[in-house]
């Protein structure tokens, strides 16, 4: 069990975040300079606060009122590295054995080929890391890593230099690694969907300190605020003003679209004539739904770019020249025919996937 | 040929004892101005290489201020029956302060070049500093240590003027190679001279090409960076 509270301050940028994590997965998640790994550094005891407390299975690792800094020697904590950081000079077996030097002979070899054993890669124990892939590399790191049975494992985005069906699987083993520890982990990541698919939680850091943080479910249905929801994949907003209540649901007036979306509204108390922000995901924008409902606009495709699985359109709303209502839309190829550019369509957006976050 | 001798065995002596105490005082010195990060830092750096950009007669004059009857070090060597001045030890001192910028510098550099999180690895995973230094740090800044160590041994056997200054021209006890290069022009005498060259020049050359051979098998080994 984790508690930190960290302040550290650089020129032109200030971290300041507390986090508080029970046996999990936790995610981090933010653009880069967000100050993401500094965090890990400073739980990790490799940069020091200016400030702040830090506290880790009822021992203090760090208490700048009290001056107690552990070095990273004690504190417990392993660290697994963007770029893995494995000893170049040494073997895999090498590298894991590191840190448990001074158990007898027959404990570390057991403790090697155990922990080779649950990363998979028994057969590579007198490889050198240049001799592995980078896949081959993250597991030995993480093996590495838990050697010395952490009280906590720290993970820098270790998925970010894997292609993606090896990054897909290796987040799987992850997940399956954590089922089985006793300790927290901390995962940094600015993959969305890393981050949802890994973090039971998720916090999500902006500018150096937590915007948000909560189970994955909120943060991603319920943005606290404008950049929480950019942040986490919503690209389209509108701004408005609630009209009309109709729990669980709300009515919003969109001025420059001169019409009213239905929208579910979040728990909290928001009253008529608040102004709120609508967002909604590129996914759930339905382009021209079989039967009418309600939410529906007319537009016009301004672009379709053609993926894999998938068609980006980019929308422009009818009646709204001044291009601020572009909409980006993500949809599932579907068998009929791609819309093409300039072609009428109507949107429909449902009540249900509208965000509805106070300003 | 007995009398090219005594020069070359002073040189070899002076050069292999002289080396070693540079290789560890450098290696020290470039290790902790690694880690200090106080306000003398650059102060300190300046010192440290201050001998190569001096001519060598100065640290010759300022050694021999420094040890001679009167300086400092030489009344408190004197309590002890020892006078540098005039001796062999005189040869490796001045071949020590001479050679010490190069190793330092090059060391510090092969250090500053490992990569701090294999450094930060070390020490999540329990490493003390010591260890740390001494099973990272260390062997993976090896070809460059052993590089300054070479560079370092190749200014030992070719330092002249420091060691003239401190050491004098004793033949036998503190005539070196350089030492014995110059007198023999100024008597005339040509052609021990070219032959003592000649063994200077077939030592340093052979000391260059065995650099660049350890750096391309280091470079192989995975050593040097990235």
């Amino acid at each position: 069990m984790l508690r930190a509270r960290i302040k550290r301050s650089l020129p032109g940028f200030e971290l300041n975040v507390e986090l508080s994590l029970e046996r999990e997965l936790m995610a981090i998640l933010g653009p880069s300079g967000s100050g993401k790994t500094m965090t890990l550094q400073c739980i990790a005891g490799l940069t020091k606060p200016d400030e702040g407390y830090i506290e880790l299975d009822g021992q203090v690792l760090f208490d700048s009122t009290a001056r107690v800094n552990l070095p990273p020697q004690k504190r417990r904590v392993g660290f697994v590295f963007q770029n893995y950081a494995l000893f170049p000079l040494m073997t895999v077996a090498e590298n894991i054995a590191y840190s448990i030097r001074c158990l007898p002979k027959s404990e570390i070899r057991a403790k090697i080929s155990h922990l080779l054993n649950i990363m998979n890669i028994s057969p590579l124990s007198e490889r050198y890391p240049r001799q592995l892939s980078a896949g081959q590399q993250q597991r030995a790191a993480i093996a590495r890593a838990l050697a010395p049975d952490p009280a906590m494992l720290l993970l820098d985005e270790p998925f970010s230099a894997l292609d993606p069906q090896l990054k897909e699987r290796l987040e799987l083993e992850l997940l399956a690694l954590q089922q089985g520890y006793q300790g927290s982990m901390l995962l940094v990541t600015h993959d969305l969907a890393e981050g949802y698919k890994l973090g039971g939680r998720v916090a999500v850091y902006h500018g150096g300190s937590i915007a948000q943080c909560d189970t994955r479910q909120r943060v991603f249905s319920t943005p606290v605020n404008r950049t929480v929801a950019r942040l986490t994949g919503v690209h389209n907003f509108m701004d408005g003003e609630i009209s009309r209540l109709e729990p669980p649901f709300g009515w919003v007036n969109i001025p420059a679209w001169n019409m009213q979306l239905k929208a579910h509204l979040p728990a909290s108390g928001l009253s008529i004539g608040r102004q709120v922000v609508l967002g909604i995901r590129p996914e759930y924008i339905q382009i021209n739904p079989p039967a009418r409902a309600t939410n529906m606009i007319g537009a016009r495709v301004l672009q379709a770019v053609e993926g894999i699985a998938s068609v980006t359109y980019r929308l422009l709303v009818d009646g709204d020249w001044r291009e601020r209502h572009l909409l980006n839309s993500l949809l599932p190829k579907a068998d009929e025919q791609l819309l093409a550019e300039k072609e009428p369509c109507q949107l429909h957006l449902p009540p249900e996937h509208l965000i509805v976050i106070p300003e | 040929m007995s009398d090219y001798l005594p020069p070359i065995w002073v040189s070899l002596r002076t050069v292999l004892t002289a080396t070693s105490i540079t290789f560890i005082l450098g290696i020290l010195a470039a290790r902790w101005l690694v880690r200090y990060s106080g306000r003398l830092k650059d102060i300190l750096d300046g010192l440290f290489i201050l001998p190569m950009v001096l001519p060598p007669t100065v640290v010759g004059y300022a050694l021999l201020m420094f040890f001679g009857v009167h300086g400092p070090a030489g009344q408190f060597l004197a309590n002890f029956g020892f006078k540098m001045v005039f001796s062999w030890w005189g040869t490796v001192v001045a071949a020590v302060i001479m050679s010490f910028p190069l190793m330092y510098m090059t060391a510090r550099g092969a250090f500053e070049q490992v990569e701090p999180n294999l450094q930060d690895a070390a020490r999540t995973l329990g490493a003390s500093e010591w260890r740390v230094f001494w099973t990272v740090t260390l062997p993976m800044a090896w070809p460059g240590v052993v590089a300054g160590t070479v560079l370092a041994l190749a200014r030992t056997l070719g330092e002249f003027g420091a060691t003239l200054m401190l050491a004098g021209n004793i033949p036998g006890r503190t005539t070196t190679i350089p030492v014995a290069i110059y007198f023999a022009i100024q008597s005339g005498d040509n052609h021990r001279a070219g032959v003592l060259t000649m063994v200077v020049l077939a030592f340093s050359l052979t000391s260059l090409i065995f650099i660049g051979f350890w750096k391309r098998r280091s470079k192989r080994k995975g050593m040097l960076g990235n």
